[in-house]
This record gives C-alpha cells, structure tokens and sequence, in this order.
C-alpha cells in the first residue's frame, strides 16, 4: 500500500535528541515486595533498529515495557533513551509514542479528538494538529473514520487509531506493546507487513513486544528473547534461529518447534557422533568439526534438529541419512510434515509434499549435519 | 404439568400484585387522607375515597400549620432544605469524585490507610460525632446555620461518595491512564479531560444517593440546626408531633407528601440509576 | 501485597499532588470523624452534664449507664427490632425478588412500586403510619367499618407492643430495598449453571435452595451489613412514630442518646452510650471490613 512520507512535526526539545534514538537499559530489575518480576536485563540496541521483546505470558515484557516508558520505576537499574539516563525523567517528556496491548483508546473522544489530545496538550497549534491529522488518517487509510468513537469500531480499526495516535507524534522511539494480539491472523499478518513498512520508511527506533514468535522473526532487527524475567538470548533473528543459547530459546523460536533428540556422544572410526534408531534403521551419524566435543564423548547429549533440517534422502552417498517408519502426516499445503519416531521421540520432518509417504510406510530422510545443535541435558545450554 | 405450571405462575403473579398493593397502600392512604376534610376522617375510613376533594389541607400544611409555637407551615422549613441539599450534595460529589480518583489511579504510600480510615467512617455511628461537633459549631460559630449544617453533612457523606468513585474508577484500565500520561498529561488534565467525562453514571449514581441520603436527613438537622435554618423533616415531624386540641391528620398527610417529593421525583426521574447503583455500590462496598 | 500498580511518579506534580488534594479529606476525616471519637470518648469518662465538665470521673458514667433501667429498655428494643426487622426485611426481599426474577411482565413498573418507599424519609414513612395505625382512627376504625367490630389495635399506646409498630414501618420501608440487592445479585449468576442443573432434572425449588442462593452469600452478607446499619442508626423513625413512647418503651440506644446529651442535660451518659453503641458496631464491623480490605487487595 501507498505509505506518504511521515509529517515532520515539529516539538519543542525533540530536535536535539532525534539523532540518538538508542536505547540502552542496564541491568534493571523490578520487584513487587516479594516477587521478582524482573531479574537484571541489559540490552542495548542502535539508532533505527526493531526491537522484539518476546517470551511467553507472564515473562514480564510489559513490565519491561512500561519501565522503559517510564510508567513505572525500576527497582534497581538504568534505562538510557538517546544517550541520557531518563530514570528521573517523566513519561511526557521522554520523547516516547506507545501503542498499548488493550489500545486503550479514550472511550469519550472520537478519533480525530484521540489523535489529537497528545498533541494538544504539548501545545501545538490548531492548524498544525489539523494536518498531522489527515496525514496520519490518510497513511493509515482511516479518513472516514475520524468522527467515530472508538466504541463504534471493530478490532482492527481500533488498532489502526492506536497506532495512528502514537504516530501523530514524532518521538525518539516507538513501543509497541502487543499491538497486534487481539486481532485475527489474516488482519493480523497485514498490520505485521505494514509495521513493518512503516520502519522502514520512519527509520524511527522501535521497541515491539510480542509473544508470537514468527512476528518476533519477520519484524525484529534484534530480538531478546525472554522468560522468568530474565533475558535467555538476545540477537539477530538468524543468530537466534540458527544458534539458540539453550533449550527454552529452541523450542520457543520456530514452528514447527524444533525436534530435541536423547542421545549419546560416541566415537566410531576416529569420527565424533551420534548413534540414531528408528523402528526401521540404526545408525551412526558423524558430526563435521565433531572433534571440540571430544572430551564429552560416552556422555549424553540432546541433539536438535528443525524440521526443515530433516529432508528426503535423494542419493544415498555421502550423505547422514536414515530410514525411518512414517507414523502420521499432516500436509500443510506447500509442505507436509512427517511424523516419526527416532531414539523413542517423537519427531517431526518437514518435507516438499511431492516426496511424502504414507503412513506406515518408510522412507529416507537426510539430517543437514552442519546445522543441527547439540544441548547438554543439565545445564541445558548449548555446545558450542 | 403444562396445567401446573399455569397455576403456578398465575400463584406468583398473585403473589407479586398482593405486594404491590401493600407498598402502594399507604401512598394511596397518604393521598386520600390530605384532599379530605377533617370532619370526612373522623366519619369516613383510612380507605375510603374522599368525598369532596379539597387542597385545604395543603394549603395548611404550605402556609399555616403551626409547628411547635410558630405557626408558618413547612415552605419555609421546605426552601431551607433546598438551600442546605445542593451545596452538600454537590461539594461531596465533587470530593468524592476526586478522592475516587486518588485512591484509584493515584495511588501513593499510605494511600490504602487513608481509603480504610474512610471505609470505618462510612459505618461509624453518627452518635459518637454530635456532642463534639456541636460544641465545634458554637467555636466556629456555625452553629445552628446551614453553612453549619452543610458541613456536617459533607464531612459525613465524604466516605460513601469516595467509595462509590472509587469502586467505578477501579474499573477503567490503567493503561488509558498511562496513554494519557505519555500523550503529555498531568493529573488535573488526566481527570477532566479522560476520567471525568467517563463518568457520568456514577455521577448520576451519587448525586440521588446523596441527594435522598441528605434531604431525608432527621438526626443532623435536628441537633445541628436552629429556627431558620432547619430542614424539612424537622419541620414535619414538629408538625405532627405539636400537641393541639385536634389533630389534622390532612395536614400531617399533606405535609409529608411536600416533604417526600422531591426524592420521590428525582427517584421516578432517575430511578434506574438509583437502583443500578445501590445495586452496584452497596453489594460491593 | 498491594495488587495494583502504584505508578512511578516524577516530579513535584505528579508525586505531591495527590497527596496533598487528598489532604483535606483525610483531615476531615481525621479531626471531626476520629477525633471526635476520641472526645467522645474523653467526655464519657468527665462529669460533664447540660455543659462538658471536664472533671475525670473514670468509669462513673458507664455504671450509671449500665444501672439505668431506661438505657436496658433501648438495648432490648434494639434486640428485638434489629432481629424481627433484619430477619423479615431479609426473607420478604428474597421471597419477592425471586418470584420477580421469573420473567415478569411489568417487572420495571412492579420493582419501581416495591423500591420506592426507600427514598423517603423515615420521618415521613413514620408520620404516614402513625396515621394508619391510630388506635381510634385508623386500622382499628376501618376494621370496624368492615364488620370486625371486636377488632383492636392498640399497639402505638401500649408500652407492650409499641417497638413492633417501629418494626412494622421499617420493614414496608426497606424489604423493597433488599429485594433490589438481591434480585441484582441474581442476575449477576451465570445462567448456563442453571441450564446444567435443569437438564441434570432438578425441580426449580431445588435449583434456588442448593445453587442459586449459597452463590448469593455475598450478596447476603452485605445485605446484612446495610440492614444492621440501618437498625442501628434508626432513630428517625421512632421518633416520629412513636417519640421513644408510650413512656420510655419504645427508645432505642439512638433515641436514648439523645434525649441524654440534647433535652435531659445529661451529656456524660449520653456520650457513654455513644461509645456502647460505637463498641457494639465496631465488634462486627471490623473483621468484616478487615476481610473485605484484605480480599479487595489480593
Ligand atoms: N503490580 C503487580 N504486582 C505484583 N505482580 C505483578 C504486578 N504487575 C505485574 N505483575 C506480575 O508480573 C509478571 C509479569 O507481568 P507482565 O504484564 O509484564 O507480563 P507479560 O510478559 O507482559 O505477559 P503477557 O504476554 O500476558 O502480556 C506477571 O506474573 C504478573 O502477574
Ligand atoms: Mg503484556
């Protein structure tokens, strides 16, 4: 869709500042009397980047949120907007634009008055409102709305205004708390793909929560993936795909979820390896530059492996292969997933549905060896 | 049982008219008895219709009644009332309003002791509060007026139209709070501009409550009030209770329908919200 | 734990403000809410008579109190009205709101009729039925008029009976009240629970007995707060049904207060049964708001 330039409203104070967007927040915690809701986090993103917040309920993403916003104090720690300590600095005069999981629209205005009232209150003229007003009704398609009260529109259009209030104003840095959660999934893959433009025409810093790991992938520059109140990775969405920190961050990231497999370090022929069984096959699978694990040899480990990473066998040299008994299959439509067992888990393959075999019977799947990650059951962080 | 049912429905029916007949009676005796003739009671009986109708008895009961040893009826005990109900009603509404939203949205250290100490007021008995607050009076030299009265109503009714405020406010998100904060605004902009025009039912709500609540008042007006500023209901009962030769039970009956008017009207008004409320407020509180 | 969040607040504004808008509220409240209660208090303990004396006399004024025969009269009237007006103001309120919850037509009007006697003043209800119950003209007369010529009611004069006159007016003024409370309480209930129970084939009697009602308990208890409330503070209405009569037989700890602090010049008794009476309040009031406070904030 159409997306015009942003207006270049101008505040007082803002301009200084609009250069340095970063935000920078050094090991805060957050406590309620007892409970420790946030246990030390530090992060620190650039000038312009998206970043995702992302982990399941109750992890304190919008506790981070509103500690960043200012609408609560951290226990102890810093948060940093555009180079200064803004701990004793209030939410109005941070420079921020929020966009809230329950939209919290003003039930008594109508939009254009919703739109308005931030701008009002920092005392912009009349004439300049009006058309922050229409360029923002006008890049969220939203003109013949203006004069309804937010009682009067569906979901999706509450959304719309919400996100429109925030970009009204013209701040250092954008949060999005949930924005999209409450919608359906087909609006909801379009508001993704219009956030998404939106940055990248605004090249505003934005901090974006989500519990939803495939807007966390296709949004983030920087993900930081959180659970318990305390951050478990923080990387690019790559970094995080391909070399997750530990188990909960491999599971969480990527659907379907990556398949975690018990097995056995072992040595065979000078190789380091795993040794695989399923109802049809057993084998011994070397690992390239096996050689680092050398001293974890005849200890458990737990491999993973993504879907994706187990693919039809399509020659039978030299390739980590196995054969396997199809359990039950469920085509996705461009893929088909193949559910079998190996070393007495359940695991999942994700094949191209030309090459998918019934059930019950068996078929070959390569494992992409160089890709595949190797946990420790204890402590279960990765093996580098 | 389809015939069993009938019956059982036309025995609630009955039931539920047979109660309206009870509440509606002494409205219905109240009425009848003011457009009689004394001489009509004395012959006639509680229910029955009054044969000649006539506004004499309210025309005493406006002007001439004698209550105690003046003799000027209850317009002017009436007009002291309307001048004591809407600065009392008013001023607590609007404290209430405000401490609703302290104590809702503003929340600070010691904020929850202050909403109990309020919450212990609500049911204090107002008989440990007289013998000071009279004395208080004479000091200020408030004593007897209706400014004097007007106090001690605001000063009583602060609990239940805090609780009320605030049980509403608890309900609306924080996050629009919060909104309304990172837009740039302060507390004072946060409640006229967001809170306040969200609440109109609960205004609606505390404003009959304290209307009937004050106007309907005996206790305070009685100890609190002197000759000219005393209210309506102490104006009635010095009515009935005066010992003359004959007693006017017209007049008595024309006088507490002035007497009970305006709350009837604003409860016939605005009902649905009185009853909505009490519903509301009350179960909770 | 304090449940919801307290909000960081900056600056002068945001961290004094309301504080201080709060203030004058809570020094209200403090100085002529609590304050008086502690001189009320002061003076129950002085020989404070038509003027405060403020003359420690120890416990002097309760053992007059307590040896007062006037002062047990009211205790034992507020007994047997608090009793007979909170028990049949209860059952007639729930009786009646069931019956209306049963898709009634005219339900708005019928509720309307039931509720509107709580928005007048006790005077009033009080002047209303001291006519209706005159001994001469009254009841008695129309029972006479229609054949039952045998037929007295006599309660307003005799020292006996007159308190249950007080319960009668009451009771026709709050019932209407209680059937509102509860009749809102029952369409808070989920209606699928009473689905479940009648395809389960209870008979509707046993539905309200074993479902419905224990879910009110709520509902009940507050009821039961607000009517105890009232009971407690009546005065109003005895007053200007009976005026505490025939004799003292009628009083109440409410009227005897203050007929001991305003007309008899007695105001160290009178502020003594103030504190009986705020005693007497307090043992129920405060475990029930401590559980309230506590179940608000968890
Ligand atoms: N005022 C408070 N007092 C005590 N605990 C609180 C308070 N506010 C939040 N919590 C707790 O802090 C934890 C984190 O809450 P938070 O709202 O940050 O979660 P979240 O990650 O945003 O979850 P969701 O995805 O459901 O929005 C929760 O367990 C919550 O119960
Ligand atoms: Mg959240």
């Amino acid at each position: 869709m159409a997306m015009p330039a942003l207006p270049a409203a101008r505040y007082p104070n803002s301009e200084l500042e609009k250069k340095m967007g970063a935000l920078a927040i050094k090991n805060v915690t957050k406590s309620f009397g007892d409970t420790h809701i946030l246990k030390g986090i530090d992060i620190e993103i650039d000038d312009g980047q998206f970043l995702i917040l992302v982990g399941p309920s109750g992890c304190g993403k919008s506790t981070l949120m509103n500690i960043i916003a200012g609408l609560e104090g951290p226990t102890t720690g810093e948060v940093h907007i555009g180079g200064r300590v803004v701990n004793n600095i209030s939410p109005k005069d941070r420079d921020i634009a929020m966009v809230f999981q329950s939209y919290a629209l003003y039930p008594t205005m109508n939009v254009r008055q919703n739109i308005a009232f931030g701008l009002e209150t920092r005392k912009v003229p009349k004439k300049e409102q009006d058309e922050v007003i229409q360029r923002v009704a006008k890049m969220l398609q939203m003109d013949h709305l203006l004069d309804r009260k937010p009682g009067q529109l569906s979901g999706g259009q509450r959304q719309r205004v919400a996100m429109g209030r925030a970009l009204a104003r013209d701040p250092i840095l954008f949060l999005f708390d949930e924005p999209l959660s409450n919608l359906d999934a087909k609006l909801r893959v379009e508001m993704r793909t219009e956030i998404k433009q939106l940055h990248q025409r605004l090249k505003t810093t934005m901090v974006y929560v989500t519990h939803d790991q495939i807007e966390a992938m296709t949004l983030g520059d920087r993900i930081a993936v959180m659970k318990d109140g305390i951050i478990q990775q923080f990387g690019s969405p790559q970094e995080i795909y391909e070399r997750p920190s530990n188990l909960f961050v491999a599971s969480f990231i990527g659907s379907p979820s990556m398949n975690f497999i018990d097995c056995h370090l072992a040595e065979q022929n000078g190789q380091i390896g795993v040794s695989l069984q399923t109802d049809s096959d057993a084998r011994f699978l070397p690992l390239p530059n096996g050689q680092r694990l050398a001293g974890r040899v005849g200890q458990e480990v737990i491999l993973g492996v993504r879907p994706e990473q187990l693919d039809v066998a399509h020659s039978d040299d030299n390739v980590a292969a196995i054969s396997i008994k199809v359990n039950l299959t469920e085509p996705t439509g461009p893929d088909t997933m193949i559910f079998t067992k190996i070393n007495g888990k359940e695991v999942v393959a994700r094949v191209h549905p030309r090459d998918a075999k019934g059930p019950g019977e068996t078929m070959r799947l390569a494992l992409d060896m160089s890709k595949v990650v190797l946990f420790d059951p204890k402590t279960e962080l990765r093996l580098e | 049982m389809a015939n069993n049912n009938k019956w059982a429905r036309i025995l609630v029916y009955a039931v539920l008219i047979y109660a309206v007949i009870y509440y509606l009676l002494p409205l219905y005796v109240m009425i009848t008895t003011s457009v009689k003739t004394t001489e009509e009671i004395r012959t006639g009986n509680l229910l029955s219709l009054p044969m000649h109708i006539t506004l004499d008895a309210w025309r005493k009961a406006w002007g001439t009644a004698c209550t105690g040893v003046q003799c000027t009826g209850l317009s002017l005990y009436f007009w002291n009332s309307v001048r004591m109900v809407f600065p009392a009603v008013i001023i607590s509404t609007t404290m209430g309003a405000i401490n609703g939203y302290i104590l809702s949205k503003w929340k600070f250290y010691g904020s929850e002791i202050v909403f109990a100490m309020l919450m212990y007021g609500l049911y204090i008995p107002f008989q440990v509060l007289l013998l000071p607050m009279a004395q208080t009076e004479g000091y200020l030299g408030i004593a007897g007026t209706t400014p004097g009265l007007i106090f001690v109503h605001v000063v009583c009714g602060i609990a239940s139209t805090t609780l009320f405020f605030r049980n509403y406010y608890v309900g609306i998100p924080d996050e629009l709070i919060n909104a309304a904060r990172l837009d740039g605004a302060g507390f004072w902009r946060i409640f006229f501009r967001v809170v306040l025009p969200m609440s109109l039912p609960i205004v609606m709500v505390t404003f009959i409550w304290q209307f009937t609540q004050i106007w309907n008042d005996f206790l305070f007006g009685l100890v609190f009030s002197s000759g000219d500023s005393q209210p309506i209901t102490v104006g009635l009962n010095n009515m009935a209770n005066t010992s003359t030769s004959v007693k006017e039970y017209n007049v008595d009956m024309a006088g507490a329908i002035i007497a009970a008017l305006p709350t009837i009207f604003v409860y016939v008004v605005a009902g649905k919200y009185f009853v909505r409320g009490l519903a509301a407020g009350a179960v909770k509180g | 734990m304090i449940q919801s969040t307290r909000p960081a607040q900056y600056g002068f504004a945001e961290r004094w403000l309301p504080r201080l808008v709060l203030a004058p509220s809570f020094l209200l409240s403090l100085v002529f809410i609590y304050g008086f209660v502690v001189w009320n208090g002061y003076l129950s303990f002085t020989a404070s008579s038509l003027l405060p004396r403020y003359e420690w006399v120890g416990f002097h004024q309760y053992a007059r109190l307590f040896a007062n025969d006037r002062w047990w009269v009211a205790v034992f009237n507020l007994f047997k009205f608090g009793v007979l007006f909170i028990g049949i103001s209860m059952l007639v309120g729930i009786f009646l709101a069931i019956l209306l919850d049963q898709k009634i037509r005219f339900e708005g009007f019928i509720r309307t009729v039931y509720l509107y006697p709580m928005a007048l003043s006790f005077i009033v209800t009080g002047t209303a039925w001291k006519w209706m119950l005159n001994p001469g003209l009254g009841l008695e007369k129309l029972m006479h008029d229609w054949g039952w010529t045998s037929f007295t009611f006599d309660w307003l004069v005799n020292p006996d009976m007159s308190i249950y006159t007080v319960v009668i007016a009451a009771i026709w003024q709050s019932s209407g009240f209680v059937m509102a409370l509860f009749l809102a309480g029952l369409r808070g209930i989920d209606d699928s629970i009473i689905k479940a129970a009648q395809i389960d084939g209870a008979t509707l009697p046993r539905i309200y007995w074993k479902i419905i009602l224990p879910a009110m308990r709520p509902v009940f208890f507050s009821t039961l707060m607000i009517l105890a409330h009232i009971a407690i503070k009546s005065f109003d209405l005895v007053v200007a049904l009976t005026g505490g009569g025939p004799g003292f037989s009628s009083d109440v700890p409410a009227t005897y207060m203050y007929a001991m602090a305003f007309t008899r010049g007695e105001m160290g008794l009178g502020s003594a049964s103030a504190m009986m009476m705020l005693l007497s309040v307090s043992a129920v009031i405060v475990p029930y708001l401590y559980s309230e406070l506590r179940r608000g904030s968890r």
